[in-house]
């Protein structure tokens, strides 16, 4: 699997780190919930097909991006930054 | 008896003279400098401290007689002087800086440099890391971080033709990236597989 870094350009993933999902958003420290914690720090869905995921271009420019791919076909549809990403998206990830 | 001057993670290295040749380089000086470079006080600091203006374009390199500033991300470079200067060099960035959100440290020590040069320089680091380094984009200039025989490494294109490349190492890994590329670059190890070659007689 190849992903084009938006700084770096197409590289081979050895170079990245993943951290998983994408789309979950930390929870407000004053109001939540244990179950909320355990859903934002613990609990991951594993789809087959489309996911989003952030990746950390570790052996590269070490920014933290956020990769839309498929777990299926290994397909990569999209990957932004993930500072231009919370800019276009500003109401979050969508779940 | 102690040594708290450290001398190069390959000081004393005699160069090895193989199919290219591989020689360590320690007389760079190295800061790590950090900074918004759309910033234009960041911009303006840097340059007057540094005598260039510090590469924006990700992967490129600016040089201009002793000071070269290498791209390491879209707010990080390395710049790299002769190591009598580099503290020098980074106290001027931390005073022209101070008050600007940003970095410049004294990481001199922090890595080992190890020069390859010759025909056939791509084709040995090609061994090690699953890159095309002979495709166009790896000209005069061009600076990339890689994973090379396992290892966070970077490489500079000092000169395409003749190929002159610097391969950067943290310290501790630089033994082992020396006898790494010992190994690799024996006369007998040359693969000629990209360049022009001509079929050997058997
Ligand atoms: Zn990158």
């Amino acid at each position: 699997m190849r992903i084009n870094c938006p700084y770096c350009g197409p590289r081979p993933n050895e170079e990245f780190n993943v951290l998983g999902d994408a789309t979950k958003t930390r929870p407000d420290a004053d109001k939540a919930t244990a179950q909320d914690w355990l859903d934002y720090v613990y609990e991951r869905d594993n789809p087959k097909g489309r996911l989003e995921e952030y990746w950390h271009h570790a052996s590269g420019c070490r920014n933290w991006l956020v990769v839309k791919r498929n777990t299926v076909t290994h397909e990569v549809y999209s990957v932004v930054a993930a500072r231009d990403y919370k800019k276009t998206h500003p109401e979050g990830v969508k779940k | 008896m102690s040594d708290p001057v450290f001398r190069g993670g390959l000081a004393g290295a005699k160069a090895i003279d193989g199919s290219i040749s591989v020689s360590a380089i320690d007389d760079r000086g190295m800061i790590d400098l950090r900074g918004d470079i759309k910033d234009k006080k960041f911009v303006a600091a840097t340059k007057k401290v540094l005598g260039i203006s510090l590469p924006a374009q990700p992967r490129q390199s600016v040089n201009k007689g002793e000071v070269t500033a290498l791209w390491l991300s879209p707010d990080q470079w390395l710049i790299t002087c002769p190591r009598a200067k580099g503290a020098h060099l980074a106290n001027g960035l931390q005073t022209a800086l101070a008050g600007i959100h940003s970095l410049a440290v004294d990481v001199s020590d922090a890595r080992s440099i190890i020069r390859l040069e010759g025909q056939g320089a791509k084709e040995v680091l090609m061994k090690g890391a699953p890159v095309d380094l002979l495709a166009s984009e790896y000209t005069d200039g061009y600076v990339r971080r890689l994973r090379f025989a396992e290892l966070a490494a970077m490489i500079h294109v000092v000169s395409s033709d003749p190929e002159i490349i610097d391969l950067y190492v943290f310290r501790s890994y630089a033994q082992y990236a020396w006898d790494w590329l010992a190994a690799t670059s024996t006369k007998q190890s040359r693969l000629s597989l990209f360049a022009n070659q001509s079929i050997a007689s058997v």
